[in-house]
């Protein structure tokens, strides 16, 4: 009997809480098809308008160009440089290790802000104009931790003895890297490059302090909040990212759960 | 394995080394001899601002690199990046000539020169020698939503007064602050004594329980007065009441006691200039009586040259005296500042806005 | 010697892109801070933006300011998701996990967005203003709540409880169900059960939660600038102004190294108690 009126009132939390959470992605969405420059109640009438709009908006379209090429390539760069790091401390005791660990996972934990401040500052005193570039690298930077802790989370749930025995065959190191660790790690490593991938693609804190003249698209947005009759237009960009987002990291998850059923299924 | 940590220390060694070589401003960046690099405020970069240049130059467009605040320009100058002509307002062209970014200007190369209000172009002089070329010219007072307060503001003074309380935005700018509260304290903005500025920080202190905000560029300030979110818009510039008053609000551009603010922006060329011959052909058509007009109608704001005047919106003209500059002696004209009072203005906007 | 080569070259580029990217800046940073102004040459150094700052008690307050809404954004974000992941871990059986997703959906879309929505809600044309002016409480005029301390706040929760739900979440799905009958079978209440041993067992995730939560939120300031107005500025925007506005890197740089300093202080406090970055070695 208690039980059941827990049950009852945690259903009832429950959805207070997912409206408190959605409304606001839902207010959104709904603007996106309102017919008006105005973002208030009553609605005025259905449109698809804005995007129509969208597809001839020059700037912003090339603002999500440059946050995709931006969120590839540093999803790549960390990726790969995050894997390497993986390996090495999942498979390696050496002197210094935790040091490497504690410094590679540090950017985890540092406010973006200061990270964007001192990054800034290097680039300014080396000469280097801001561009798309520096942006890139301040992003291969904070995801190499997340690729590394995915990386090596999965690389840990194996023991090496598959590697040894390629070698005992008489495998090289390398080809055994490339033959047997990569592709055990590798739902691991797709499931770090979206993560990755949507992290860039989303950040804007630091983008704001290494951003040249081009603009990324968090950037680019930001510019456009404030001019009151292009919010729509704002608005209709965040419902298609969101859309397409949403997608990306379904995929990510169903990838990484993918690999944790199959590392449960061969009893670790 | 100590390699690693050798690495990191070599590493980290090597960091130091380069910090301590690239302490002060950087090298030259790309070079460029077949156009012309403009450091320009987002939004001024209309052909109709520069028409003659097009016509000279047809072969040649204008590369712009924009930016939203003059400080961000300064900080991209100063960074070694390079510009050929650059855009920054009068309070700031003494922190270019200081730091020799910028070149004295032949003012004979300019066919438009004479024709330029007197009252700005002297402001463009230092250290004898003219640096800057004015183009366009703004006051900076307080509009005011008429139907959302009871009684209007008539002095800077005002805004301390507690009927506004969290009805007023004000721009985050630590220099036009300290004026605002200097004028309402009755001191001279530029002779201050210590204990006069410990006096300007703890009024503008006072003022924050009238403050709800803080306001960065016309647009924000433009939207927070249309929403009736803010019903005083302190130190705005006279295109907040035009915009305002084009889309039917009810405002008023207050002529306060003290005296409303005044600046000049304009233009200067660099002194790591490759192409100064264009240069001063693009600042002699920004310069020119039909492009200053076009800019000033879609602004708002004055034309720096006598013969724009004509072309300008009868009205703006009126109400804002940009026919005849004698308005200048009864403002407070923005005057560059150096380093040091750039620092001590910015110092004490810091502290008030940290002051919770 | 060949295993030393190996793992040389398998942490040589991770390690130098580190050292350069990330280590170097900050070292950068340190010296900025000695730095006399934005311009000019790094010598001499100069003490003067570290007596700036200690004399300037605004800026300790500011940062305490901004640390207590750090703090209580934290524990709201995990007072309003507990509930919820006991909720879901214990009631819902294996729907739990697509109820999880739909209640953390919202994360993974744009952080600006989701800001500016809490704008259009709180603003003065905005949906809570509306609501209360339909129901007859306030008259028509300015926003209730935007530009302030609590709108940061509400955002600030808003953004973070999927992060405080996450932790909270997996430290519940690793508790043993036969725990609580055990408890009941020796006859302790639902309560006892809850106090004595559900709460003990999940405080590792209360605590990753709040570490998740209160450490980003500590140098936020883009949204104090969307929607504080100014009482709600925080630490994080007094940094960014020194680059935006103020061109006074050096005490920028300073500030950046107050926030850093604290905030590995905390983590390594946190790291002792609560290791996030442990990883196992297989060999």
């Amino acid at each position: 009997m208690k039980r059941e009126f827990g049950k009852w009132l945690g259903w009832a939390y429950y959805l207070a809480l997912l409206f408190f959470l959605q409304l606001p992605i839902l207010l959104l969405i709904i603007f996106s098809f309102n017919d008006s420059v105005l973002l208030v109640f009553p609605l005025k009438g259905f449109t698809l308008d804005w995007y129509r709009q969208l597809l001839g908006a020059r700037e912003l379209l090339n603002a999500a160009r440059n946050s995709l090429m931006v969120g590839l390539i540093s999803s790549a760069v960390a990726t790969g440089l995050g894997t390497m790091g993986a390996i090495a401390i999942s498979r390696y005791n050496f002197p210094g290790r935790q040091f490497f660990l504690n410094i590679a996972t540090l950017p985890l934990v540092i406010p973006y802000v200061v990270l964007g401040v001192a990054m800034l500052i290097l680039f300014q005193a080396l000469g280097i104009t801001l561009s798309l570039w520096t942006i890139t690298i301040g992003h291969a930077i904070i995801n190499i931790p997340y690729v590394m802790l995915i990386v090596a989370a999965r690389l840990s749930g194996f023991a090496n003895n598959l590697e040894e025995a390629a070698m005992d065959l008489g495998a090289t190191y390398w080809g055994t890297l490339m033959r047997i660790t990569l592709p055990i790690s590798a739902p691991a490593l797709v499931a770090a490059f979206l993560s990755s991938f949507t992290l860039s693609f989303d950040e804007f804190s630091l983008a704001f302090f290494l951003a040249g003249t081009d603009n990324t698209l968090p950037v680019y947005l930001y510019s456009q909040l404030r001019f009151p009759n292009r919010l729509p237009l704002a608005i209709t960009t965040a419902a298609v990212v969101i859309l397409v987002s949403v997608a990306i990291l379904l995929v990510s998850e169903w990838l990484r759960r993918l690999g944790v059923e199959r590392n449960a299924r061969q009893g670790r | 394995m100590k390699k690693t940590r050798v690495l990191f220390a070599l590493l980290v060694a090597a960091a130091l080394l380069l910090a301590a070589c690239a302490g002060g401003p950087s090298g030259p960046a790309e070079q460029r001899n077949d156009s012309l690099i403009v450091l320009e405020w987002s939004g001024y970069e209309e052909e109709s601002y520069w028409a003659p240049f097009a016509e000279k130059h047809p072969e040649i467009y204008p590369d712009y690199a924009f930016f939203s605040e003059d400080a961000e320009a300064l900080a991209k100058a100063q960074s070694g990046f390079y510009f050929d002509v650059v855009h920054p307002c009068g309070s700031w062209w003494g922190l270019y000539v200081e730091a020799g970014l910028v070149q004295p200007i032949d003012t004979s190369r300019l066919e438009n020169f004479d024709k330029l209000f007197p009252e700005l172009v002297e402001h463009g002089v230092i250290n004898g020698q003219q640096y800057f070329i004015p183009w366009d010219w703004a006051y900076e007072s307080i509009t005011v939503r008429t139907d959302l307060v009871d009684e209007l503001p008539t002095s800077w003074a005002d805004l301390w007064d507690p009927q506004y309380r969290g009805q007023i935005a004000i721009f985050d700018s630590g220099e036009s602050t300290f004026y605002t509260a200097a004028l309402a304290l009755g001191l001279d903005p530029y002779n201050t004594t210590p204990e006069q500025d410990e006096q300007i920080k703890q009024k503008l202190i006072e003022l924050k329980p009238n403050l709800l905000t803080y306001w960065a560029d016309y647009t924000e300030i433009n939207q927070l007065l249309a929403s009736g979110d803010v019903a005083l818009g302190a130190n705005t510039w006279n295109d907040a009441w035009a915009t305002l008053n084009d889309e039917g609000y009810e405002v008023e551009y207050v002529d306060p006691a003290e005296g409303r603010l005044s600046y000049a922006c304009g233009f200067g060329i660099s002194a790591n200039s490759r192409n100064v011959d264009l240069a001063y052909d693009y600042i002699d058509a920004l310069i020119d009586a039909q492009s200053n007009a076009n800019m000033a109608n879609d602004y708002y704001y004055g034309a720096a040259n006598r013969d724009s005047v004509p072309l300008l919106d009868p009205d703006l003209v009126d109400k804002f005296g940009y026919d005849d500059l004698s308005v200048l002696d009864e403002t407070n004209f923005q005057h560059p500042l150096t380093q040091e009072q750039r620092e001590k203005m910015t110092r004490i906007w810091n502290e008030v806005k940290s002051e919770q | 010697m060949e295993t030393k080569r190996r793992l040389f070259v398998l942490i040589a580029p991770p390690a130098i892109v580190l050292a350069l990217f990330f280590l170097a800046p900050l070292v950068i940073m340190l010296l900025y801070s000695f730095k006399d102004n934005t311009f000019g040459p790094l010598l001499p150094l100069t003490f003067k933006h570290y007596i700036t700052f200690l004399q300037t008690p605004s800026f300790f307050r500011l940062l305490l300011d901004s640390s207590k809404l750090s703090f209580l954004t934290a524990i709201i974000s995990i007072i309003l998701a507990y509930p919820v992941a006991y909720f879901l871990v214990f009631y819902t059986g294996a729907r739990r996990v697509i109820l999880l997703t739909l209640l953390i959906l919202p994360a993974w879309t744009s952080f600006l967005l989701r800001v500016l929505a809490w704008k259009v809600i709180l603003g003065s044309n905005g949906l809570l203003n509306q609501t209360l002016i339909g129901l007859g409480l306030i008259q028509e005029g300015a926003p209730v709540l935007l530009y302030s301390q609590s709108a940061v706040l509400i955002t600030l929760v808003y953004v973070w409880i999927p992060f405080a739900a996450l932790p909270l979440f997996a430290a519940m799905e690793r508790i043993d169900p036969r725990l609580h009958e055990a408890a009941q079978d020796l006859g302790a209440s639902p309560g006892q059960t809850f106090w004595r041993v559900t709460l003990p067992l999940t405080m590792p995730g209360v605590a990753s939660a709040f570490f998740f939560v209160f450490i980003p939120t500590l140098g936020e300031w883009v949204t104090p600038t969307l929607v504080g107005g100014v009482t709600g500025i925080m630490y994080g925007n007094l940094i960014q102004d020194q680059f935006a506005r103020a061109l006074n890197w050096p005490l920028g740089a300073l500030l950046s190294l107050v926030l850093l300093v604290l905030v590995a202080a905390f983590s390594y406090v946190f790291n002792r108690f609560i290791p996030i970055t442990e990883v196992p070695v297989s060999t």
